[in-house]
């Protein structure tokens, strides 16, 4: 076995030379800050927070080892359950639909028309915006009384709901103000699709495709990969959704307890604000932010496992 | 060259780590920089000067009012001289006690005091009180309750809230009423005859809003949320279930959909769009700061002040009421713990109390204030003061667990009045989260 390794031709010498062993140190010398700054800000807060999860701690005494005590007590948690419910809610028909919104306002933007670049630009500016003043913002849109929502819905003679106040209604008007913000993703659609080479349009045409033939099967499959990406980070974002819900339905506002009317906004990320930095559980905060890691990674591997058979790579 | 580019290299990460390293010393230093700057100054000083920082969550005009209080102490004691800094998020506070680098002194809610107390945030102030004599006698018992724990005492309370009741003189005469309600059966009926239904059952006016307080009407009841000899918390108590059902037969009356439909209306509660203000409400539960408001935003409106209703068949729970404070404390690990006490007794001292409270519309904490001549001015507050000495005042008992414990009662109270739980069930399980956090 020996000798045949070696007899194979020599993809590597053994050992480096001085020069590369210089280039090897210069290169960890320069990312050395960030190197510094992922072990520091980033790994040592993750092994911590796994650790607090095995315990009580409230910031000022010592953590109190209970093992797995939080978890047993997560399990049991009525919050828990309500959390996760709106939570995935978001997931499953905010991510979808916000995915759907923006790969369509990236089609319109790809048209040539004329001014396409101030379209362009218009679509995007709600992205620009921090998440805090257009939460603000849309407060008055969707007032019910005299918000441009409601005043074209009564203006159509369709029902007006109160929007933020009706526990029905809240997490719709959470997703109407995601759709606002599509741009940021109908952005990167477009730059994906300047990137589909025109000839397998024109070749489709000979062929006699019609529209809807062209964008099923080459338009989606090339931006298959897209799709998965703005899917997954889309995933994670509706996981850890906070600003909008605390915000709209405000701590201090409304004496301290957190997710808006009937607990309808209480998401997990909400939930896990409250126990740690209201009810100084600490520990169970961990616990629940390592419950949601994995929840986060499990539907990520699943989502990346499905996509084997529907994301193309191109060159396959 | 390569040698050269290295040696560079090297240079540069070691610039940056000088830079990170001294995120967290550059502070100390300027600090030290600062008080070594001005003890020099002040050269004449017998004492090193001390420099303290303060944290308060006031902002605003009510800023400008604790500004002008710190400029008198500065200006009366060169040697410890204070700094203001407006810092309304009180979880800013909690951060940089356990970074070790907290405020002097700061300013928090009174029911944030025990929860943090207990869990040594709060530098117990029984020395001190004892040392200097307080007397704490003087402040209002339910006010300084909310402070207080297993003996000890965690901060002072500069001021207090208490609810009474609000009414619209000329609704009330409309519906044919001389006076505001006295008892609970009373406001029953009142509240049905307050409220207004037009166009086919769309109510234009309530009586009052079902969901405002579950605390104060349980006092009215006679209601307690905890059993100190026994342990245990009673959100079941006879009197606290009572006025839950009393705000669940409003609630019911109307029906969650017309609620949310007739809140989706109301404006502004800091504008004069406030339904109280603008006759959407004919009464309200509110504290002693919305005579001012109304003052300033609806000059017109002719209102009365009235005790909250009793209980008809407990007449000496008379003038019951849920107060809550706002406090001054010495956080865990401060510098300069005697320097920080005499700022923070001076300002609880009658006369800043009175200054202070006077210029927010807030009420005093001590009794000896509440004849005192800088309320004259301030709308409503012969009611409010008068009423701040009354027996049946209580605040949430102070525990540990009090912050998790509103929390959970004021969503399972929210749930019922929705008929997401029924009340029995509701009130469990308020009692099954909560029970098992109490030690």
């Amino acid at each position: 076995m020996i000798e045949t390794v070696s007899a194979a031709p020599p993809k590597r010498r053994r050992g480096w030379t001085r020069k590369e062993w210089h280039y090897f140190w210069l290169g960890l010398v320069f990312a050395s800050p960030w190197i510094i700054g992922f072990l520091v800000f980033t790994v040592y807060p993750f092994f911590s927070s796994l650790y607090f999860s095995l315990t009580e701690y409230d910031l000022f005494n010592p953590p109190k080892w209970v093992g797995m005590d939080n978890y047993a007590a997560i399990m049991k948690d009525r919050n828990f359950y309500k959390s996760i419910s709106n939570t995935l809610f978001m997931a499953f028909i905010s991510v979808p639909v916000t995915l759907f919104s923006s790969l369509l306002i990236a089609l319109l933007l790809n048209f040539k028309v004329k001014g396409i670049r101030y379209y362009r630009t218009i679509f995007y500016l709600p992205a620009v915006i921090p998440g805090v003043a257009s939460a603000l913002l849309w407060t008055w849109m969707l007032n019910p009384d005299f918000g441009l929502v409601n005043i074209f819905l009564r203006w159509a003679h369709l029902p007006d709901p109160a929007w933020l106040l009706d526990p029905r209604f809240t997490k719709p008007s959470l997703i109407l103000m995601g759709l606002w913000g599509s741009g940021a993703g109908a952005l990167i659609f477009l730059a994906a699709l300047q990137g589909v080479p025109q000839t397998y349009y024109e070749a489709a045409q000979v062929d006699g495709a019609n529209w809807w033939h062209r964008f099923w099967r080459i338009t989606v499959p090339a931006l298959s990969p897209i799709i998965l990406f703005q899917l997954i980070m889309g995933l994670i974002g509706a996981f850890q959704i906070f600003t909008e819900s605390y915000i709209l339905a405000g701590g201090k506002s409304s004496g301290g307890a957190l997710g808006g009317p009937g607990q309808s906004l209480l998401f997990y990320a909400v939930n896990l604000y409250q126990e740690a930095f209201i009810n100084l559980k600490m520990g169970y905060a961990s616990a629940l932010a390592w419950i949601l890691f994995v929840i986060v990674m499990l539907i990520t591997l699943l989502v990346l496992k499905t996509s084997k058979r529907w994301v193309y790579y191109g060159g396959e | 060259m390569l040698r050269k580019g290295s040696t560079w290299g090297l240079i540069m990460v070691f610039l940056l780590a000088a830079v990170l390293s001294g995120c967290g010393g550059g502070k100390d230093s300027a600090a030290s920089g600062q008080e070594g700057g001005e003890a020099a100054k002040g050269g004449d000083a017998p004492k090193e000067k001390v420099q303290l920082s303060f944290w308060y969550g006031w902002t605003g005009p009510e800023a400008e009012a604790l500004e002008k209080l710190i400029k008198k102490w500065n200006d009366a004691n060169p040697d410890i001289q204070v700094k203001g800094l407006s810092q309304s998020d009180y979880q800013k506070q909690l951060t940089a006690i356990t970074g070790g680098n907290p405020p002097d002194v700061a300013s928090n809610f009174g029911q944030d005091v025990v929860p943090w107390g207990e869990r040594g945030a709060m530098m117990p102030l029984d020395d001190f009180i004892r040392k200097d004599n307080v007397d704490l006698g003087d402040f209002v018992p339910a006010a300084l309750s909310s402070s207080q724990a297993s003996g000890k005492t965690y901060a002072l309370p500069i001021a207090m809230h208490v609810s009474m009741l609000f009414y619209n003189k000329e609704l009330l005469e409309k519906a044919g009423f001389s006076g505001p309600p006295e008892t609970m059966g009373q406001l029953k009926e009142y509240i049905t005859k307050l409220s207004i239904k037009e166009d086919g059952g769309k109510l234009q006016q309530l009586g009052l809003w079902p969901g405002v307080d579950a605390y104060t009407f349980s006092y009215a009841y006679g209601g307690s949320y905890y059993d100190a000899d026994k342990k245990q918390v009673t959100p079941d108590d006879a009197g606290v279930k009572k006025a839950v059902e009393f705000g669940k037969g409003i609630w019911d009356q109307f029906g969650s959909k017309e609620l949310d439909r007739f809140a989706s209306g109301l404006g502004q509660y800091m504008s004069p769009q406030n339904p109280f203000f603008t006759g959407k409400y004919a009464m309200t539960i509110d504290g002693e700061w919305l005579p001012t408001f109304i003052k300033q935003y609806a000059p017109n409106l002719k209102y009365g002040i009235a005790p909250i209703p009793y209980d008809e068949s407990k007449p000496d729970l008379k003038d019951p009421g849920n107060v809550t404070t706002s406090v001054f404390y010495i956080p865990k690990g401060v510098k300069h713990p005697e320097e920080s006490w005499k700022f923070l007794k001076w300002m609880a001292d009658p006369e800043q109390m009175a200054e202070f409270t006077a210029a927010i519309g807030n009420l005093p904490t001590r009794t000896s204030l509440q004849t005192h001549e800088s309320y004259k001015e301030v709308p409503g507050f012969q009611e409010f003061l008068k009423y701040s000495s009354s027996p049946n005042l209580h605040s949430f008992p102070a525990t540990s667990f009090s912050t998790e414990y509103m929390t959970e009662f004021s969503n399972q109270y929210n749930a019922i009045l929705r008929g997401d739980v029924g009340l029995d069930e509701g009130l469990k399980r308020v009692k099954d989260k909560i029970q098992p956090l109490v030690k």
